[in-house]
């Protein structure tokens, strides 16, 4: 791609996001998300293979559908109430469009089917930037629009982690198996977003660090199906044993970073009197145990037979820079010993 | 405390940077010292019961053995390990020390915190240096389900603990085990408290296994190598026990009524997984579903909360921990020479190895409970504080211990006695490493019954 388009492409994504994130006004936060998807349009749709344009028709339905209905919403609201602010108290109908709106435009579950279909049309690092960057816009204004709809957002949570658990459990595709851990993590932010915003907020960081690590690893790898992880001891043998333990932080084990955000949840919906909810989305957490399990047993755990062809394939130095793989890697492993210097950050 | 945990985190430096040729002796080395040096924590002298105390650890006569046994058993685990991986690269041995390090870090932080949730999070932190001790260096391809059922049984118990225990930090305001005892005692009576109580057993039942949820442990055993099933047996099993003993205390009017179900099926649990016992052909299958009898026996003392009770049950688990995993490691002897762990087919071992018939004597008399070992006095005062409990018991207790013999018998019988047939002759002599491991097991077995205060935890 020519460098002046992609840097005009890039600089329309951050634009969007920034925009979303400045502004108190629902018409300008409506703005911001649409800059944001028709920037990565183009870039979904680089290498030009009708599977790459089927993901990106599909991204701009399902967006646009979304930003109309929040557009609606907020014009609703200001025909109802008179004002466009986001942060002033919004009527209850508009309230739920606006939800709904966001829950299907980052993907939440029953709005979630069009994710995993996305990220597997797309390269692995712009399936990165969807995953990542992406979800931080319909975050900004879920964080700071005052919702309250309890109710409904820990039906979407719940149903989230569940469906998100559950998709992933026969899925040989890493993209897949991403989109559908990205949609659990999703329900839990969602669980909590009606008791304790901040605690959305340090959920949402602690699985970008890690989603983060995993795409970048994969990346470094470039496996895009469970066959492929086979190998990867050939190629970098280090990331092959730590690739384990950050699969297995994805999927919330103490002592890891990923137990953080789940303990501070369940913590939080205890004291809301909502041990039930709590314990459910504790159990669905082991669904998607389930798969990062077995992506950890075909990577790692388990050395498949083959012959020397197989093992040692033909390849390229990596160019990739390996440094801010380390250093999510060693985030996503280690952080849960500094969770008090974590929510002192956030100021929980 | 410190004084043992930075010498085993510096126990990974050595274990990378120690030469190939040095590799196993320093690490054994280096382990037994750090076990030697944790022998200090069974002088307590203070009132209160807690001694080596820092802001998040310390110990009381209910965790020490159990402390003092995780270290011990580090440098026997290296030592049972060596000859298994020595066909491994250099790298891979540095890292299968480097798991076994981190496990008994974890196993120590569980057993010294004074934090409930600290010891819950090191509860669930040792799962994942077990998972890949059995998933990694299992011999099978079915070590993969056999991990897969290892994590998912203990997990499915405990998350549901952790709910629990953030409930009961909401009602009492702490959870820590110095003052918890001092909190103003919880009103339990709604279906919700019975949730609760079972929530908080739950995981530790799973975990010890109680007889019903034990099917992830055998499968466990017979797939892990030989390090992994020796700590399973010794160690990981007790956090199940331990746990409970500490949260009874909490559950206390509650306890009464629901724990009939429970006892129950611990008690059922043991003659059922002895007559199991009975028709097996796999050794090692053999002595996992031993570990389940004897642990039944362990719930149900202290599932009847009395002080005998918990004594008894301290003593059987610190006993059936050095017994079984003796055991283990005798059956890795056979299975490192015969390459099976069909029993068949390893037969009148005893004209062979003399010296190694020995141990297999003493290591099964103490599987059976022979008079002046520690593993009597355990099970002596469960069985009598059961049928102090209800008469009913004995039948139970006597028949698992009758059947306990006789699966021991059978089992001694089997690999040791008779002619040995044709295609056993050519095996290997044995080491002084494996005699060492042995003597190392069962040496302290004996030991321990001429100074039972030690284990007796908090009864004396």
């Amino acid at each position: 791609m020519n460098p002046y388009v992609l840097f005009f492409l890039l600089f329309g994504l951050g634009l969007g996001t920034t925009t979303t994130f400045a502004s108190s006004h629902w018409l300008l936060a409506w703005m911001g998300l649409e800059i944001n998807t028709l920037a990565i349009l183009p870039l979904m749709t680089q290498d030009h293979h009708p599977r790459a344009v089927e993901a990106a028709t599909k991204y701009f339905l399902t967006q646009a559908t979304a930003a109309a209905m929040i557009l609606f919403g907020s014009t609703t609201n200001a025909w109802l109430t008179g004002q466009w602010d986001i942060q002033q108290a919004i009527h209850p109908l508009p309230a739920t469009m606006v939800m709904l709106g966001l829950a299907l435009k980052i993907g939440l579950a029953p709005m979630h089917s069009w994710l995993p279909e996305v990220l597997q049309g797309l390269n692995l690092t712009t399936g990165l930037i969807l995953s990542t960057w992406q979800k931080l816009a319909p975050f900004a204004l879920l964080l700071q629009f005052q919702t309250t709809s309890t109710s409904l957002l820990i039906a979407l949570g719940l149903a989230s982690t569940l469906i998100g658990g559950w998709g992933g459990l026969n899925q040989t595709q890493l993209r897949k198996i991403l989109a559908y851990s990205s949609i659990a993590h999703l329900g839990w932010m969602a669980l909590i977003l009606p008791f304790f915003p901040s605690l959305t907020l340090l959920t949402l960081i602690m699985y970008l660090i890690m989603t983060l690590s995993m795409f970048l690893a994969f990346k470094l790898n470039k496996s895009t199906n469970i066959n492929t992880l086979a190998l990867s001891w050939a190629k970098t043998p280090a990331l092959t044993a730590l690739a384990p333990l950050m699969l297995l932080s994805l999927g919330g084990l103490p002592p890891l970073t990923g137990f953080m955000p789940k303990w501070l949840i369940l913590q939080e919906l205890t004291k809301q009197e909502l041990a039930p909810a709590a314990t459910m989305a504790a159990l669905t957490a082991l669904l998607s145990l389930y798969f990062y399990l077995r992506l950890s047993y075909a990577m790692t755990l388990t050395t498949s037979p083959n012959n020397t062809a197989g093992i040692t394939p033909w390849r390229l130095p990596s160019t990739q820079s390996t440094l801010p793989l380390a250093i999510a890697a060693t985030t996503s492993l280690l952080l849960l010993p500094l969770t008090p210097a974590m929510t002192a950050l956030l100021k929980l | 405390m410190l004084k043992i945990i930075v010498p085993t985190l510096m126990l990974i430096p050595t274990a990378w940077l120690s030469p190939a040729k040095w590799l196993w002796p320093t690490t054994l080395a280096h382990s037994l010292i750090i076990a030697l040096f944790s022998l200090s924590w069974l002088e307590n002298l203070s009132e209160t019961g807690w001694t080596s105390l820092n802001l998040y650890m310390g110990t009381d006569p209910l965790s020490t053995p159990l402390l003092v046994l995780t270290c011990w058993l580090l440098p026997l685990m290296i030592l049972a390990s060596q000859n298994h991986t020595s066909a491994e690269p250099m790298n891979r041995q540095r890292t299968y020390i480097t798991l076994l390090t981190s496990l008994q870090l974890f196993l120590i932080m569980a057993f010294s915190a004074t934090e409930i949730i600290l010891f819950y999070i090191m509860f669930e932190a040792t799962l994942i240096p077990t998972l890949m001790i059995i998933t990694r260096w299992g011999s099978q391809a079915e070590r993969l389900n056999a991990g897969s059922y290892f994590l998912f049984y203990t997990l499915a118990g405990s998350l549901p603990l952790l709910v629990a225990l953030l409930i009961l930090q909401n009602n009492t305001g702490t959870l820590s085990l110095l003052t918890l005892h001092y909190s103003n005692a919880l009103t339990l009576s709604s279906y919700a408290d019975k949730i609760w109580w079972a929530g908080c057993l739950l995981a530790f039942l799973v975990k010890m296994p109680l007889y019903g949820v034990h099917l992830w442990l055998p499968k466990a055993h017979v797939e892990a190598p030989i390090a992994g099933s020796m700590v399973l047996a010794a160690v990981l099993l007790k956090l199940g026990g331990y746990g409970m003993m500490r949260i009874m205390v909490m559950l206390e009017p509650l306890t009464k009524e629901l724990c009939y179900p429970f006892i129950i099926l611990a008690l059922w649990g043991i003659v059922m997984t002895g007559s199991i016992c009975l028709r097996q052909t796999d050794l090692k299958s053999l002595i996992a579903y031993s570990s389940v009898s004897h642990m039944g026996l362990v719930t149900g003392g202290i599932l009847i909360q009395t002080p005998w009770g918990f004594t008894g049950a301290l003593i059987l688990m610190i006993a059936h921990g050095l017994t079984s995993s003796a055991l283990f490691c005798l059956a890795n002897t056979n299975y490192e020479r015969t390459h099976s762990r069909t029993m068949l087919l390893a037969r009148g071992l005893q004209t062979i190895f003399p010296l190694m018939a020995t141990w297999w004597l003493i290591a099964s008399l103490a599987n059976l409970a022979l008079p002046p070992l520690p593993n009597l006095m355990g099970e002596l005062v469960i069985i009598i504080s059961l049928f102090n409990w209800s008469w009913w018991t004995i039948a139970l207790t006597g028949t698992g211990t009758l059947i306990t013999a006789a699966y021991s018998l059978y089992m001694f019988l089997m690999t040791q006695r008779g002619p040995a047939p044709a295609h056993v002759i050519s095996l290997d002599p044995t080491h002084s490493r494996e005699h060492l491991l042995m003597t190392l097991h069962l040496l302290p077995l004996t030991l321990l019954i001429l100074k039972p205060e030690l284990i007796w935890g908090w009864a004396f």
